[in-house]
C-alpha cells in the first residue's frame, strides 16, 4: 500500500490532492457550457422565452450537484449501486404509469414542481451497477455467464425506457454497456454473438416496437426526399444551417436558418447546427476539440483510477457521454438517422445537464481519490 | 485490500482503445463538417438565402393625365383588398366566418373563392378603413389573410371625360405574352381611350423589393430594393372647362362634339353622349353593372366622335362649293334659280325650303343652305371630282388621332360603287351627295379636321389630344376660293343665315348648319313632329374668330332636329366658354 499524500483531514494535504486532479476535464466542460449558453440564447432569440436564464439556472444547480457528488466517495455509491439501480427501475415504471407526454415520448416525471427525466438517472444508476458488478467479476476476460448477466442488467432499464417510446435514450445504453464490457474484456465469439443479438433485436424493434414517426425518421434518413415536410424537412434545414456557416460562420445571432426559425429544435437537439451556422467550421472544430479534451482527460483519469470499479465507472460515463457527442454531431449533418439525442453540455435541457454534471463530479471524484487505500 | 488489484492492469490497458476510437470518430465527423461547410458551403449558403429571401413586386404608380391647365383628369387613390392564402389557413370555414363577421356574407357569385380556392384569392376589395382596422386587429390569429394596398384609378370627372381617357382592365393572356415580361397576370392595362393608347407610357416599370421572411413566410425586414419607375404624366390639349360645359349640355341628348385649334390640331374638347362612369371599371366588375352599361340605350361605350359615321348633310356644301369654284364650274357672280324643287336626271329633288330661295349665287346658297344650287353644282362636277375634293379635305380616311377605333368614313365614287356594290355609279346619287346625303359618311372628328382646313386657309392638321409638336401640311386647295367660302360661312352666322342662333356679339363666328334626313321624306314635314328615331340629325360646323381662327367647333346631335336649333346653340356655348364672354 502506497501513501504518497497526506490524509484528507490535513488542509495542506487536501490542497495538494486537489491540485493533482485533472482539471482539464472540468475546464473543457465549463467552456462547452459557456458556448452552449451563448448558442442557446441565440437559438431562442425568436422564441417567446429566452432559454439562456433557465439554462444558466440548470447549470448552477448542476454545478452544485456536481460538488456534492465530487465530495462523496464513489466507493460509497458503488456500495449503494444496487439500491440506486432498483430505485431507478421503480421510477421508470412510475413514469410508464403516471408520466405525462412530452415531445411524443412519455418520459418526464413531474417531481416537486420541476420535470426530471428518470431515464438520465437510470443511465447513471446502470453505470454504477455495472461498475460494481464488473469490478467484482475480477477476471482477465469476462466469462459468458458474466457477460449475459451484465447484458440483462443493462436491458432492464433499457426496455422500460423503450416502452416509453424513447428509443433514442434506450439505444444510448448500448454504447454505455458496450464500453464497459469492452474494457472488462470480451471473448471474440461473445462480440460476434452480441452483434448478432443487437441486429436481431433491431429488426424486431423495427417490426413491432417502433412508432410510425420513428420509422419515418429512419426512412427519411435513407431517402430524405421521401418526407420533405417532416423528418426530411428537419434534416434539410439542419444541413442548410450547417453548410451555410461555411468556414467562418455568419456571425453570432446572424444565422438566418435559426434566427428566422427555419430550423426546428434548434435550442435542444440541433444546437450544433445553430453553432455551425453562426460560427462556421471554425466554431465546430473548437467544440469538437473541447469534447476531445474532455474525453481524453477522462480516459487518463480512468487509467489512473484507484481500482477496477473506478476505472469501469469512468469508462461507463465516458462511453455514454462520448456516444452522445458522436451521435448528435453526426445526426445534425445527416450521417445517422435523427432521433432525440441531445448534445451533452450544449443542448438546452435540465435533467440532461444535471446528469452530465453528475458525471463530471463522479469522474473528478474518482481522480481525487485515486491514491487512497489502493 | 481484497483481490481488487489482480486484474487491474488488463482493463486499464484497454482504455486507450476507447480514446483512439473516440478521437478517430471525432476526426471523421470533423471531416464531414468540413465537406458540408467548406467544400459545399457556398451551395448551402445559397439555399439558406433562397429559404429566407423573397422578391416582392413594387407596382409602379401609373402616370396621371392632366388637361391643358394642369387640372387632373385621373388620379390614383389607395384601395385596400383582402387576400386569402388558403395554404396558411388551418380551417377555411373558420377563416370564412371570421371574414364574413366583419364584411358580411359573401355574394353568391364569389362562392367559389371559398369552396375551391386556387392560389392566392382576392376575397374582397375596396375595404373601408374601418374594415381594415378590424381585420388588422386580429391578423395574428388569422395569418392566412393579407391586406394588400393597391392603387385604383379615380376618374375625377367620370362620365364627362370617359371616352377620352378610357379605363383600365386586367391584362389579357395574349397581351401578357406579347409584353415580353413587362406584364404579369393580374396587372391592369388600358383597355380603351388614352389609357390604352398611352398604356406603356403611363404604366411605368415595376420595381422589386427583396425581403427576408421567416419560416412562415412573414416578412422580417427588407434586404434591398429596386425602385419602381413611375409612369409618365400625360398633359393633354383638352380644356376641361369646355369639355364639361359640352358634356353637361349633352347629358340628356345623344350626340358628339369636337373642338380643336385649327392652327395645330390640338383638341380642346371631345365629348360623346351618352357616356358612362369609368370608375365602375376600376373595381371588380359584377356582371350586373356590366350588363347595365352594355344594354343601356344608345350604347354609351361608343365614342361617337370617332367610332360613328353619319351623313354630313349640308356641312358638305363647303366641299362642293370649294370644288365648284376651284374647278370653275361656276363663278361667284352666277345665280341659280331655286323654286323649292327641281328636276335632275328626270328626278324631282326638293329644296329644304318649300317656297324656294329664288335666284341665289354661291354666297347666298351657302348662307341659306339652298339645296337646288348645290344639286346643280353637283351635277356639273360629277361624283369623281366631288370625291377628289372630299379627300383633299381629309374625308374617307382616319384623322390619326391617338385613340383607337377611329372610323375612316366613306367617300363614294364610281370605283367604290363598282367594288362595293358591283354596279356603276348611279348619277342620280351625285345629286344627293352634293348636299351631303347618299352613301357619303363622316365622323364628327373628320368634320372638325375639315373645318380646320377651311379656317386656316388650306393646311391639314393632325387632331391630337396629348400635348406635343404637331406637323401641318399644305393642302391642294386654292386659298382664294377657301377665303370666299369662309366669307360665306361668316354670313351664315352673322347675316341672318341658318346659323344665326350661334351669333356672338364679341367674337365673329363662321359656320355651317346641317339637318340630315334620317329617312327619305316625300313631303316637307317638320322633323319635330316625327318619332325620335326618325327625326333629323343636327350639325353645326364652325370656327372663330373668323379673321384669325383659334377654335373649330363641330357639334352634332343625333335626332336633334334642325342644325340651326339643336346644334348651333351648343357651339355658341363652347365659344362663350372659350372666349370667356359669359
Amino acid at each position: 500500500m502506497r501513501r504518497i499524500s497526506a490524509h484528507a483531514d490535513e488542509p495542506l494535504g487536501l490542497l495538494l490532492r486537489l491540485g493533482s486532479v485533472r482539471w482539464g476535464l472540468l475546464v473543457a466542460a465549463l467552456l462547452l457550457m459557456a458556448i452552449g449558453l451563448a448558442t442557446v440564447h441565440s437559438a431562442s432569440s425568436e422564441l417567446a422565452v429566452d432559454y439562456l436564464p433557465r439554462q444558466a439556472a440548470w447549470i448552477g444547480v448542476g454545478l452544485l450537484v456536481m460538488l456534492v457528488v465530487f465530495s462523496i466517495d464513489y466507493q460509497l455509491l458503488i456500495a449503494f449501486a444496487w439500491p440506486l439501480y432498483g430505485l431507478s427501475l421503480v421510477s421508470l415504471v412510475l413514469v410508464l404509469v403516471v408520466g405525462h407526454e412530452a415531445g411524443g415520448a412519455r418520459s418526464w416525471l413531474g417531481v416537486a414542481g420541476f420535470g426530471g427525466q428518470p431515464a438520465e438517472f437510470a443511465k447513471l444508476a446502470t453505470v454504477l451497477v455495472l461498475a460494481s458488478y464488473l469490478a467484482e467479476a475480477n477476471r482477465k476476460v469476462l466469462s459468458i455467464p458474466q457477460t449475459v448477466l451484465a447484458s440483462v442488467i443493462t436491458l432492464g432499464p433499457m426496455v422500460l425506457i423503450a416502452l416509453e417510446s424513447d428509443l433514442g435514450s434506450a439505444a444510448m445504453f448500448v454504447p454505455l454497456a458496450g464500453g464497459m464490457l469492452a474494457v472488462s474484456g470480451l471473448r471474440g465469439r461473445v462480440v460476434v454473438a452480441g452483434l448478432l443479438v443487437v441486429a436481431l433485436v433491431g429488426g424486431l424493434v423495427w417490426s413491432f416496437a417502433m412508432q410510425d414517426y420513428q420509422k419515418q425518421r429512419v426512412r427519411s434518413f435513407v431517402s430524405p426526399e421521401s418526407d420533405p415536410l417532416g423528418a426530411g424537412y428537419q434534416l434539410k434545414q439542419s444541413k442548410i444551417a450547417v453548410g451555410s456557416g461555411e468556414l467562418l460562420g455568419r456571425g453570432y445571432m446572424q444565422g438566418t436558418q435559426s434566427q428566422l426559425r427555419f430550423l426546428p429544435a434548434r435550442h435542444t437537439d440541433f444546437v450544433m447546427a445553430v453553432l455551425a451556422e453562426e460560427w462556421g467550421f471554425v466554431g465546430v472544430a473548437v467544440v469538437l476539440f473541447l469534447y476531445a479534451i474532455y474525453f481524453l482527460n477522462g480516459a487518463e483519469i480512468a487509467m489512473r483510477a484507484r481500482d477496477r470499479a473506478g476505472v469501469l465507472l469512468v469508462v461507463g460515463l465516458l462511453s455514454a457521454f462520448g456516444f452522445h457527442v458522436l451521435y448528435n454531431t453526426s445526426m445534425v449533418i445527416g450521417l445517422v438517422p435523427i432521433t432525440g439525442i441531445p448534445l451533452p453540455l450544449l443542448s438546452y435541457g435540465g435533467s440532461f445537464m444535471i446528469a452530465n454534471l453528475i458525471a463530471v463530479g463522479l469522474i473528478l471524484g474518482v481522480d481525487f481519490r485515486r491514491h487512497v487505500n489502493r | 485490500m481484497r483481490k481488487v488489484r489482480e486484474h487491474y492492469s488488463e482493463i486499464v490497458a484497454r482504455v486507450p482503445r476507447l480514446q483512439l476510437g473516440f478521437v478517430a470518430a471525432l476526426v471523421l465527423i470533423a471531416a464531414s463538417y468540413w465537406v458540408v461547410q467548406v467544400a459545399h458551403g457556398e451551395r448551402y449558403r445559397e439555399l439558406a438565402e433562397h429559404n429566407s429571401l423573397r422578391k416582392r413586386v413594387i407596382k409602379a404608380p401609373r402616370g396621371l393625365i392632366y388637361d391643358r391647365t394642369g387640372a387632373p383628369l385621373v388620379e390614383n387613390v389607395p384601395s385596400y383588398n383582402l387576400l386569402l392564402h388558403p395554404s396558411r389557413s388551418r380551417d377555411l370555414e373558420a377563416s370564412r366566418s371570421f371574414v364574413e363577421g366583419i364584411l358580411g356574407p359573401t355574394p353568391e357569385s364569389l362562392e367559389a373563392q371559398w369552396t375551391s380556392p386556387a392560389g392566392v384569392v382576392m376575397v374582397a376589395e375596396d375595404l373601408t378603413l374601418e374594415e381594415v382596422a378590424k381585420l388588422e386587429a386580429r391578423s395574428l390569429e388569422y395569418p392566412e389573410f393579407e391586406i394588400e394596398v393597391s392603387h385604383v384609378r379615380l376618374y375625377r370627372h367620370g362620365a364627362h371625360t370617359a371616352h377620352l381617357v378610357g379605363y383600365l382592365g386586367e391584362a389579357s393572356e395574349p397581351r401578357i405574352e406579347s409584353s415580353e415580361g413587362s406584364l404579369r397576370r393580374g396587372d391592369q392595362v388600358g383597355i380603351v381611350g388614352l389609357e390604352a393608347a398611352y398604356d406603356e407610357v403611363l404604366r411605368g416599370t415595376r420595381g422589386e423589393r427583396r425581403v427576408v421572411v421567416d419560416h412562415r413566410g412573414r416578412v422580417k425586414r427588407e434586404h434591398g430594393r429596386t425602385p419602381a419607375r413611375p409612369g409618365e404624366e400625360l398633359p393633354l390639349e383638352i380644356d376641361l372647362a369646355i369639355q364639361q360645359v359640352v358634356a353637361r349640355y349633352l347629358e340628356d341628348r345623344v350626340g358628339a362634339v369636337v373642338a380643336l385649334d385649327p392652327r395645330d390640331g390640338a383638341v380642346r374638347a371631345m365629348v360623346s353622349s351618352p357616356s358612362y362612369d369609368p370608375n365602375v371599371f376600376a373595381r371588380r366588375l359584377d356582371p350586373r353593372s356590366w350588363q347595365a352599361i352594355v344594354k343601356a340605350p344608345h350604347d354609351p361605350l361608343q365614342n361617337r366622335t370617332v367610332q360613328n359615321t353619319y351623313s354630313p348633310g349640308s356641312v358638305f356644301k363647303i366641299v362642293v362649293a370649294t370644288a365648284a369654284l376651284s374647278e370653275s364650274v361656276t363663278h361667284p357672280g352666277e345665280s341659280v334659280y331655286c323654286g323649292g324643287a327641281a328636276y335632275f336626271y328626270n328626278h324631282r329633288y326638293r329644296c329644304w325650303k318649300r317656297q324656294g330661295h329664288g335666284n341665289v349665287n354661291m354666297r347666298e346658297a351657302i348662307k341659306e343652305s339652298c339645296d337646288i344650287y348645290f344639286y346643280t353644282m353637283g351635277q356639273r362636277l360629277g361624283i369623281d371630282r366631288i370625291a377628289d375634293y372630299s379627300r383633299r379635305f381629309g374625308l374617307g380616311r382616319p384623322t390619326g388621332i391617338e385613340i383607337a377605333g377611329e372610323k375612316a368614313g366613306l367617300v363614294p365614287d364610281d370605283a367604290w360603287s363598282r367594288e362595293a356594290r358591283g354596279t356603276p355609279w348611279y348619277v342620280g346619287e351625285t345629286i344627293s351627295v352634293a348636299i351631303g346625303q347618299g352613301p357619303l359618311l363622316v365622323t364628327p372628328l373628320q368634320m372638325a379636321a375639315m373645318m380646320a382646313i377651311v379656317a386656316n386657309g388650306g393646311w391639314t392638321v393632325e387632331p391630337h389630344l396629348v400635348r406635343g409638336e404637331a406637323e401641318r401640311h399644305r393642302v391642294e386647295l386654292d386659298p382664294h376660293q377657301l377665303e370666299r367660302v369662309r366669307e360665306a360661312l361668316w354670313a351664315v352666322v352673322n347675316e341672318q343665315g341658318t346659323g344665326a342662333s350661334a351669333r356672338l356679339e364679341e367674337v365673329e363666328i363662321a359656320g355651317k348648319t346641317a339637318t340630315v334626313q334620317v329617312v327619305e321624306q316625300v313631303t316637307w314635314i317638320d322633323s319635330e313632329d316625327l318619332p325620335y328615331e326618325r327625326r333629323d340629325h343636327a350639325w353645326f360646323a364652325s370656327f372663330a374668330p373668323v379673321d384669325a381662327p383659334e377654335l373649330v367647333v363641330v357639334s352634332f346631335v343625333e335626332h336633334g332636329g334642325r342644325g340651326s336649333q339643336a346644334a348651333a346653340p351648343l357651339a355658341k356655348l363652347v365659344y362663350e366658354t372659350y372666349f370667356g364672354t359669359r
